[in-house]
């Protein structure tokens, strides 16, 4: 693949390396420097939201064509430039949601990312027009990323400058892994499972006549693209609210709480809004709907916030 | 459950997806998360046995130690269906099921275990339902169902809808669901921890632990575990071209060989015949089976030819050899984004779908289609060729979930040692798998391996205050010596990345890393044996195992010595672990001299049941025993589609 290239992208990665734990312990001579302390992990825990050790943005040049993926070319990278580049990825289709990082700074998934999407010729970095407006010229705006391509294409044969960071809001662990385990643990304080009453289907002689639970087509239309979060997190990296750290339980626990609070099956709907009925909880939502953006599975996730939050007050 | 400490604020506080300290001794380690594992957690802590354990005050210490997060498992991959024969459409029978499975499996199917299959699959699709997954619905509200490659009614009549689905996402809500239900019963997890050793007693006939490094502080343990199940997956990753995640490494398959066990069938690797032309991505059956139809250069639908009954829905290798059929004899296509490459694929002409039934029942492969290959289904044929998805081999086990080596013409079960999943080998799938069945067998046989776990437990749960623990100072002493020889494998493999970096001369690309021998691998291994095979393909590839990938192997070190998050050190392991495993898949491979379901040998193109009905068993030095099928009601017939 790599040798038919004739077109080339390059990344600017941000990268970091945690201090080895060596140098840490290093620290202290005594024994008794390395007891933790009385008041519980103190040190531990801010050690984990500020993390100390080498920060750098790192370039990297590799043929790649328009249609390749970003997840694409890092994997080139690793194969064939810098084995050490650290990123989470499995699936490599949009499904497993373990590869979101910030792209050019917006949160999304690396593996469906093109690079004809992302690319950007430099000297097309953002600037203020005659009306005043700052053209960013993103993925949306697919002619002006496409034109430059092709430009480039004639002279530097480089399709552009595409820009990596770990995902916000959370943690940077190493390279563009970050510590996503707070979504998880909100997700998980919200009972994010079906609590049905057990009762069985009867017809109307009274007889069983299905063992699943009933539900109808209309029924499922309710919560079914709720129920294809993948929990990947770029809902809750776009929101300012959230990855600008205040305290805010996060879109992906929302959409988790509401996928249950509307699924006809579940009978915990009015304890399920009552946790969410909260300072932290849908009051902290902004309604700025950034979350909608890129959700790789196509959740319009500003709207279903508004909803739920219209659901809670209805109550 | 996990303490929740709250601090002054009301904001919780955040701890890390790791146990907080290691228990010294484990009734279970389940290592793996995807279906399988989750479901043998949740009937091991459903079971009778452990609720009336836990009454007594004695809880059962378990561990689900997983290289993923569990919501990444691969099982969220899968598309299309899960079969059982609950006859919501149409009439169905599980006496249908069962002669579907072994006819699909071309007859290497012990029945024994393709009975409780279709028996109990009615039960554990009712069960997934009742615990969460978000199947798609008949107008009445039942759960819907469709057809499936293979799934027949009147034992190989009318083809039946008998795969019941959630659009084109059942893997995602199973998966979703299973971890959703092991939150509610507070399972433990260690994630992102990469097992490198399981570890048995020093006779071989008892489980005694594994060896895992915790890739977030870089740090190797010793868990210590009375009872061990690995689930770790497929190891589609043998391939260059693959359906399968980059982490299905056959980890589990490997583990066991270098344990001294034996792999079962391991030589069937099943190729789906419609990955998305050079990416490997499964467009899943649904797409045939909701009217997608092959056609090759000539635009003909092709599979008429071979299949006359049931042509484009025709069982997975039956229509992979097919296409390779029509592409040898220069009827393929290029990928038109590679239009005077090597015409090595076939079109998937999906035009004639309805266009709002193809956005209702199959999203996610118009997605794919439209992301990866920037066309429109609805217009566009789309290029498809055959793609490594599903391996029916593994680690023999019981219906139970008993691991067992075969030797002197009996099963000998390993004391305490269970697999379940697409690692595992209960032999529901023979030489071939029908679609629909991989789902079924790993909840179903996952969930039977963790009640067989459960009873074991509770015989002499760890927690008892009667607890005699001197039988386990043997089995925690193995795990560490095993511990502490894994830990200098580390630690020069770190210590490689200062030489390497102190030499000017040495690059990443000079010296050689794992990902680079990855993809070598995939390339042999898909020459030598993808959808075909022959003596010759099998003696060139084993060759350039011996002279180029293990010499490789050997050499291979970390480039960066930080050891937190590095994960180089995991695909080093990972590489060995998929060259471990190529040499048995080839061996076994070349000891079976006939053709059987999805194994093609062009020297052999007869199926042989005078020599080789019967199960390969191969070890780790390549040494294959043929093991007898199990056969009780359905005698060998030919597998005609």
């Amino acid at each position: 693949m790599a040798e038919a290239n004739t077109t080339t992208v390059t990344l600017h990665v941000h990268r970091f390396t945690p201090r080895a734990e060596r140098a840490e312990n290093a620290r202290g001579g005594s024994p008794f420097a390395r007891k933790s302390s009385p008041f519980g992990g103190g040190a531990s825990a801010s050690a984990r939201r500020r993390p100390r050790g080498r920060q750098w943005v790192q370039e990297y040049t590799i043929p790649a064509r328009p249609e390749d993926t970003v997840l694409d070319c890092l994997l080139t990278i690793k194969r064939t430039l810098d084995p050490t580049l650290a990123f989470r990825y499995s699936c490599g289709h949009g499904m497993c949601g373990s590869d979101a990082v910030a792209i050019n700074g917006t949160p999304t998934l690396l593996c469906t990312a093109a690079i004809r999407d992302w690319a950007k010729q430099p000297g097309t970095l953002p600037q203020v027009d005659d009306e005043g407006f700052r053209h960013v010229g993103n993925g949306d705006d697919e002619n002006t990323s496409v034109e430059g391509a092709q430009a480039a294409d004639a002279k530097t044969q480089s399709l552009g400058v595409i820009e990596l960071a770990p995902l916000p809001g959370f943690p940077p662990q190493r390279d563009l892994i970050a510590d996503i385990d707070p979504m998880l643990d909100q997700i998980r304080k919200l009972t994010p499972y079906l609590q049905a009453d057990g009762v069985l289907a009867t017809t109307a002689e009274g007889k069983v006549d299905a063992f699943e639970y009933l539900q109808h087509p209309e029924q499922l239309a309710k919560y079914e693209t709720l129920s294809n979060c993948i929990a990947c997190g770029v809902c809750e990296g776009s929101c300012p609210v959230f990855a600008g750290g205040d305290a805010f339980i996060g879109p992906a626990a929302l959409v988790w709480a509401s996928r249950f609070i509307n699924d006809s099956r579940d009978s915990k709907a009015m304890e399920r809004m009552d946790a969410i009925d909260t300072a932290d909880g849908v009051a902290a939502c902004q309604s700025v709907r950034a979350c909608s953006r890129h959700c790789p599975r196509g959740i319009d996730v500003g709207e279903e916030m508004w909803q739920i939050v219209a659901k809670v007050r209805e109550r | 459950m996990r303490q929740e400490r709250t601090l002054f604020g009301g904001c919780a506080r955040i701890e890390p997806m790791s146990p907080k300290r290691l228990e010294d001794m484990y009734d279970a380690v389940i290592v793996g998360a995807g279906a399988a594992g989750l479901s043998a957690a949740l009937g091991l802590l459903r079971s009778p046995a452990i609720a009336e354990l836990t009454e007594q005050g004695v809880s059962p210490k378990i561990l689900v130690v997983s290289k993923l997060q569990p919501l990444r498992s691969h099982t969220g991959s899968a598309e299309g269906g899960i079969a059982a024969s609950l006859g919501n459409i149409e009439n169905d029978d599980w006496h249908w099921h069962y002669y579907d499975t072994i006819k699909g499996g071309d007859w290497l199917v012990d029945q024994d275990a393709a009975k409780l299959l279709a028996e109990y699959a009615p039960e554990t699709v009712i069960n997934l339902e009742r615990q969460g997954v978000a199947f798609s619905r008949t107008e009445d509200g039942h759960i819907a169902q469709r057809r499936f490659g293979g799934h027949t009614r009147d034992f190989g009549g009318e083809p039946v809808k008998r795969a019941a689905y959630a659009a084109d996402r059942i893997g995602h809500q199973i998966l979703h669901t299973l971890w959703q239900q092991c939150v509610a019963q507070g399972v433990e997890f260690a994630e992102e921890w990469y097992v490198t050793d399981l570890v048995l007693s020093e006779d071989g006939e008892r489980a005694a632990g594994i060896v895992a490094l915790d890739t977030h502080t870089g740090k190797l343990h010793a868990i210590h575990a009375r009872n061990v199940l690995i689930a770790t997956g497929g190891a589609g990753r043998l391939f260059h071209t693959t359906s399968n995640s980059w982490d299905l490494t056959g980890d589990g398959m490997a583990l066991a060989l270098s344990a001294g066990l034996q792999l079962e069938d391991i030589e069937f690797v099943q190729f789906h015949p419609t990955g998305l032309a050079h990416t490997g991505i499964l467009l899943s059956e649904a797409a045939r089976a909701e009217g997608g139809i092959l056609r090759n250069a000539d635009g003909e639908a092709f599979m008429e030819r071979y299949a006359p009954e049931h042509k484009d829905l025709a069982a997975r290798d039956v229509v992979s050899r097919s296409i390779m059929a029509e592409i040898d004899a220069g009827r393929g296509v290029a990928d038109p984004k590679d239009p005077d490459g090597p015409k090595d694929c076939v079109w998937l002409d999906m035009t004639g779908i309805d266009s709002d039934r193809m956005k209702q029942a199959l999203p996610q492969v118009v997605e794919t289609i439209e992301q990866y290959a920037n066309l429109d289904p609805a217009k566009d044929p789309v290029p498809i060729k055959p793609t490594a998805h599903y391996t029916m081999g593994g680690i023999p086990i019981t219906t139970d979930g008993e691991v067992y080596r075969w030797c002197d013409g009996a099963s000998h079960v390993v004391e305490g040692l269970f697999a379940a999943g697409e690692c595992s080998c209960v032999s529901v799938h023979g030489a071939n798998r029908l679609g629909g069945n991989s789902l079924l067998d790993a909840c179903l046989f996952g969930t039977r391996a963790g009640r067989a776990l459960a009873a074991r437990i509770a015989a002499a749960p760890v927690a008892s205050p009667m607890n005699d623990d001197a039988d386990d100072e043997p089995l925690a002493a193995a795990v560490d010596r095993t511990a502490s020889m894994r830990q200098d494998d580390f630690t020069s493999m770190l210590q490689g990345a200062l030489e390497s970096s102190a030499d000017a001369e040495a690059s990443p690309v000079s010296d050689g890393n794992a990902y680079q021998l990855m993809a070598k691998l995939g390339s042999i291994m898909e020459q030598a044996l993808a959808v075909r095979c022959s003596a010759d393909t099998i003696r060139t590839a084993l060759y350039q195992l011996d002279t180029a990938i293990k010499p490789a192997a050997e050499t291979l070190h970390a480039h960066d010595k930080t050891a937190t998050f590095n994960q180089e050190i995991t695909a080093i392991w990972e590489v060995r672990h998929l060259i471990e495993l190529a040499e048995s898949v080839l061996k076994a491979s070349d000891a079976r001299e006939e053709s059987r379901g999805s194994m093609r040998r062009l020297d052999f193109p007869q199926r042989d049941d005078e020599r080789f009905l019967a199960h390969s068993m191969v070890a780790r030095n390549g040494a294959v025993a043929f093991k007898p099928v199990t056969i009780t009601d359905y005698p060998p017939q030919s597998r005609e589609y």
